[in-house]
């Protein structure tokens, strides 16, 4: 059983991940309302972002929307899978359930 | 990775007000704008149609007919290009029943056109001033009607529609029996003012500042 994970638990890629997993798998969010959402900067959400990204937690899709360049963010199963593990592995912390937390 | 208890509690809590708010965002959807957007078109379809129907004549009743089906149909091109661009969430499911609520209002406004045609051979007026009269009648069933399909939308959508339209619906009733020489400034600012401040509300509900999220 895996447990906290050190990616996710960084508190911007936490609410990144907790805010696309509350979504229906179907769906990709804009990064603009991302960034708005979690009161962060382009630059520090983009670069959490590629960090999810390369670990495969996450889609990142660029496209074209009425010829203005949009970027969607969506969670990939992996993503859900390691989030779920880690809100696991927190909740066990938390009521004192006695676990390895590989690090 | 050694996380303490207070740690994992704050955390938890993070994602929950993430995932809170997420969900606020979703109910909200691009619809403040949207309601916005269609308070202003009633406050300035009523205001001008109160203002043309006094000292009502026939070129300033179809000067009322023509400032609300402009304002429609600029509505209704505004807020296809809304709904494209400024949707924070994308997805086939969407997408489709984004669709299916689109046809369901243009399927209802032409039924009511057809309710309309279906009509018109018992309706007599006698001059403009029961012309203006009628006019006002009509536009407290298109009214309802719009509303009619907001309930609708709320049961496939989200609940808080249903009060919406409900409430715009009996301040609409209230308006034409109690308030009728005044019905279209009543409905200006209560139907129109009621449109504009859920817009209002849902944007403040959901851009609420995010707890400290740190790099």
């Amino acid at each position: 059983m895996s447990g906290i994970d050190k990616l996710i638990h960084q508190p911007v890629r936490l609410q990144v991940m907790a805010s696309l997993v509350s979504l229906d798998p179907d769906d990709q969010v804009d990064f603009t309302y991302l960034r708005d959402l979690l009161n962060v900067t382009d630059g520090n959400l983009g670069a959490h972002l590629v960090k999810l990204e390369e670990a495969g937690y996450i889609d990142v899709e660029k496209t074209f929307v009425v010829r203005k360049p949009r970027t969607f963010v969506s969670a990939t199963p992996k993503g859900r899978s390691a989030f779920r593990d880690h809100v696991e592995a927190l909740n066990a912390i938390l009521h004192g359930v006695d676990r390895q937390t590989p690090s | 990775m050694d996380i303490s208890k207070e740690q994992a509690r704050e955390s938890l809590s993070q994602i929950e007000e993430a995932a809170e708010r997420t969900k606020k965002m979703m109910a909200c959807s691009g619809g403040d704008a949207i309601f916005i957007l269609w308070g202003f078109i009633w406050v300035l379809g009523y205001l001008g149609t109160h203002f043309l129907l006094q000292n009502a004549s026939w070129p300033r009743l179809m000067g009322a007919g023509w400032l609300w089906s402009v304002l429609v149909v600029a509505g209704v091109i505004i807020t296809l290009v809304m709904v494209r661009r400024h949707m924070p969430v994308r997805s086939s499911v969407r997408s489709r029943l984004g669709k299916r609520i689109s046809r369901f209002w243009w399927l209802l406004f032409a039924y009511f056109y057809v309710w309309m045609v279906m009509l018109h051979p018992f309706i007599e007026v006698n001059g403009p001033g029961e012309a203006a009269a009628l006019y006002i009648h009509l536009s407290a069933v298109a009214a309802t009607v719009a509303m009619f399909a907001y309930v609708v939308v709320g049961l496939w959508l989200d609940h808080f529609m249903i009060w919406i339209g409900l409430g715009v619906t009996a301040l609409t009733v209230l308006g034409l029996f109690l308030l009728q020489p005044y019905f279209c400034v009543w409905m200006a600012v209560a139907g129109g003012g009621t449109l504009i401040g859920t817009g209002l509300t849902i944007r403040n509900r959901w851009r609420q500042p995010c707890p400290a999220s740190t790099s």
